[in-house]
């Protein structure tokens, strides 16, 4: 169809031209009009290509010898009207060749240019990714747009039955590891076939690489995952290690001292001893329950047990728990009149306890830690506050992951578990825990529940 | 005993000396308790100290940089507390001069066997006694001659000299790098493998069952303990 409308028009310029040569030879008298036709023919050659210039040729002939002496009549005239003939002839062809091939160059240029046009967007929308499936997906897309036909990207190697007429299929081969082949029809009569044929090759490669590179990616990716979780591991097995073997150890040697010089001890070394081993036993055991709260939490299977209860209570005997021994370390304020909390109380207990735990440990030198019970548009609030050192601005947040331990605080016994449990706790309860500088010095963490609608 | 022998504790852990403080007492000995290695420095710099039981685990220093640091200028005995699963920490004490480790939990028993092992060792190794006697074991240094249960051994040369090096510290616990620098010279080229074979050849001289060793003890992971009337 395009290409009959490009002969249309070539006999359209020629008609064209030969209105001008006919209006021209009118007005002036003259018979010379060979170069009125010969830039008809060079038009149309230049811009309709070599067939439509030829039939311009003929065409602009056939006018020319029907226009020229004597005019309105086939003749081939004078000598002289000959040889201009014969030059006319000659220089359409030339013409013709040259403004043909010039006119191919200009196509084939332009096709490459949008080969490698679209050769480097391939590249780079392969290289963007490390989705292996979506790499290959969009390969066959690309090849198939590049091959103007279809084509297959293949994880094996393909069927017989694809290896049809004219199908072409490559390996997707890079770092001598093979990910499958890729297959397009044969771009038959593209305008540049074996530069396709090429192109396509490229193609595949260059899809090849992108795949052997997401699958690096992809195993630097799983080596670094595991490298954590053996980090995670081993910082929970020291922590742990650590955590149960010291109150074990006092244990142990407090009632193996105690059996072996019970005789000799006077009744309030006996005493102390005792002492000794129940807040030891009470320290493993909370920490043992935490260590389940957290694989309970990880498991997502921590059961909620979600009633109202009154927050003061709670942590009045939370405090008193983690103080014993130590009344003086602890002082609790209440806002009266408050409502009920909502929330599990003993999950509740867990996630206050560890906070009041690390000011006891971390801060008790500043002071005694104080707890204030409150409540803030309908929550409740529970603040715990020391006068310790306080946690850099920068790891306020980090002090809620597993494992962190704050500067100054390496030597100090602590798995870095329990605020990172009370976080969990708390959020599974849709309560949060947060932590920020205290006026005056010191930390304040705050912990916070709805209350219960009465 | 004329006067009680001064244990120097090297724990920052309080809940630790709250038993230790009295057992040890109870046990006859005066305690001098230091919470840093600095505070232990200074206090071994300028009094009398009999043994130190040291645990790895300080606010201030590895524990491991204060065996060096005592022993340019004190052969004062050096009891390291240490976690059971750390091996190397342990082997890595001993060869620095420690001269024995219990592990972390530990029962008063075997603590105070471990201490009375080390203060007779050192009276020993004070007194240069020609002979080790346990009450199977005899060990004549002057003659080179063992007996077990009165039943003269002949031993090699090798297997002597194991015997000798484990005899001299009986009771404390000896790594393999130790028991290769006294039994094939410091710069031998020989590896724990090879003490494991002399010391199964003396095992099956001297033990009554080799494969359940009453008298030589393997140290899982750290080196051989020849057992003496101290242990519980």
């Amino acid at each position: 169809m395009r290409n009959l409308m490009r002969y249309v028009g070539a006999l359209a310029i020629v008609a064209g031209a030969s209105i001008i040569a006919d209006v021209f030879s009118r007005m002036t008298g003259t018979s010379r009009l060979t170069s009125i036709f010969l830039s008809s023919v060079l038009l149309a050659a230049f811009y309709l290509g070599t067939g439509p210039g030829y039939l311009a040729a003929i065409g602009a002939l056939l006018t020319h010898l029907y226009l020229v002496d004597p005019p309105y009549k086939f003749s081939l005239g004078s000598v002289d009207e000959m040889n201009a003939l014969l030059l006319f002839l000659a220089a359409s062809v030339l013409t013709n060749l040259l403004a043909g091939r010039v006119r191919e160059e200009r196509r084939q240029s332009r096709a490459r240019a949008e080969m490698n046009a679209a050769l480097l967007e391939a590249a780079r929308e392969l290289s963007a990714t490390a989705d292996e499936g979506f790499i290959r997906e969009r390969l066959a897309e690309r090849l198939e747009r590049l091959a103007g036909g279809p084509a297959v990207v293949r994880e094996a190697a393909a069927t017989d039955a694809e290896i049809g007429e004219g199908w072409r299929f490559r390996a997707l081969v890079a770092g001598g590891a093979t990910f499958g082949v890729a297959g397009w029809r044969s771009p038959k009569g593209h305008a540049l076939e074996r530069e396709a044929q090429a192109a396509l090759e490229l193609l595949t490669d260059t899809g090849a690489a992108a795949i052997a590179r997401a699958r690096l990616d992809a195993a630097k990716a799983e080596a670094e995952a595991r490298a954590r979780t053996e980090d995670l591991r081993n910082a929970l097995l020291s922590s742990v290690s650590h955590d149960l073997r010291t109150p074990l150890a006092t244990i142990l040697g407090s009632a193996t001292t105690l059996k072996r010089f019970s005789d000799t001890f006077d009744a309030e070394t006996r005493r102390d001893l005792a002492t000794t081993i129940e807040e030891e036993a009470s320290r493993l055991d909370a920490f043992v329950s935490n260590l389940l709260q957290m694989t309970r939490l990880q498991a997502g299977v921590s059961p909620l047990n979600r009633i109202a209860f009154g927050a003061p209570e709670a942590v009045r005997t939370t405090v008193e728990r983690r103080t014993r021994g130590r009344p003086d370390s602890c002082q609790v304020r209440v806002e009266p009149g408050l409502p009920e909390a909502m929330g599990d109380p003993a999950l509740f207990e867990q996630a206050l306890g560890n906070v009041v735990d690390n000011a006891l440990r971390y801060a008790s030198c500043g002071g005694p830690v104080e707890v204030a019970v409150g409540r803030r548009g309908g929550r409740l609030v529970v603040a715990v506050n020391d006068r310790g050192p306080g946690v850099a601005e920068g790891d306020l947040e980090r002090i809620f992951e597993r494992f962190f331990r704050a500067a100054g605080s390496e030597r100090m016994s602590g798995t870095g578990l329990g605020l990172a449990i009370s976080r969990g706790l708390m959020e599974g309860m849709d309560g949060t825990v947060t932590a920020r500088p205290r006026d005056g010095g010191g930390l304040s963490v705050e912990l916070v529940l709805p209350a219960a609608t009465a | 005993m004329s006067e009680p022998a001064i244990i120097m504790l090297v724990d920052d852990e309080p809940q630790i000396a709250r038993w230790l403080n009295p057992a040890l007492r109870a046990a006859g000995y005066q305690v001098d308790h230091a919470e840093t290695g600095t505070a232990a420095l200074a206090r071994l710099a300028d009094s009398r100290c009999d043994l130190v039981l040291l645990d790895l685990g300080l606010p201030d220093m590895d524990g491991k940089d204060l065996i060096p640091r005592i022993r340019e200028w004190s052969e004062t005995p050096i009891i390291v507390i240490s976690a059971r699963d750390q091996e190397a920490e342990k082997v890595a004490a001993l060869d620095l001069g420690a001269d024995d480790f219990v592990n972390k939990p530990v029962g008063v028993d075997e603590l105070l066997a471990r201490i009375r092992a080390a203060l007779r060792n050192r009276a020993r190794r004070v007194a240069q006694q020609p002979a080790f006697r346990s009450a199977d074991l005899e060990v004549n240094f002057a003659a080179r001659r063992v007996s077990v249960e009165g039943v003269e051994i002949k031993l090699t040369p090798r297997e002597y000299d194991l015997l000798r090096v484990l005899a001299r510290q009986a009771g404390m616990v000896l790594t393999h790098a130790q028991i290769i620098g006294a039994v094939w010279g410091s710069d031998a080229n020989v590896e724990a493998q090879h003490v494991r074979v002399l010391m199964a050849q003396l095992r099956n001289k001297l033990e009554a069952d080799p494969s359940n060793p009453r008298l030589l003890l393997t140290e899982t992971g750290v080196g051989y303990r020849l057992k003496s009337d101290d242990d519980a």
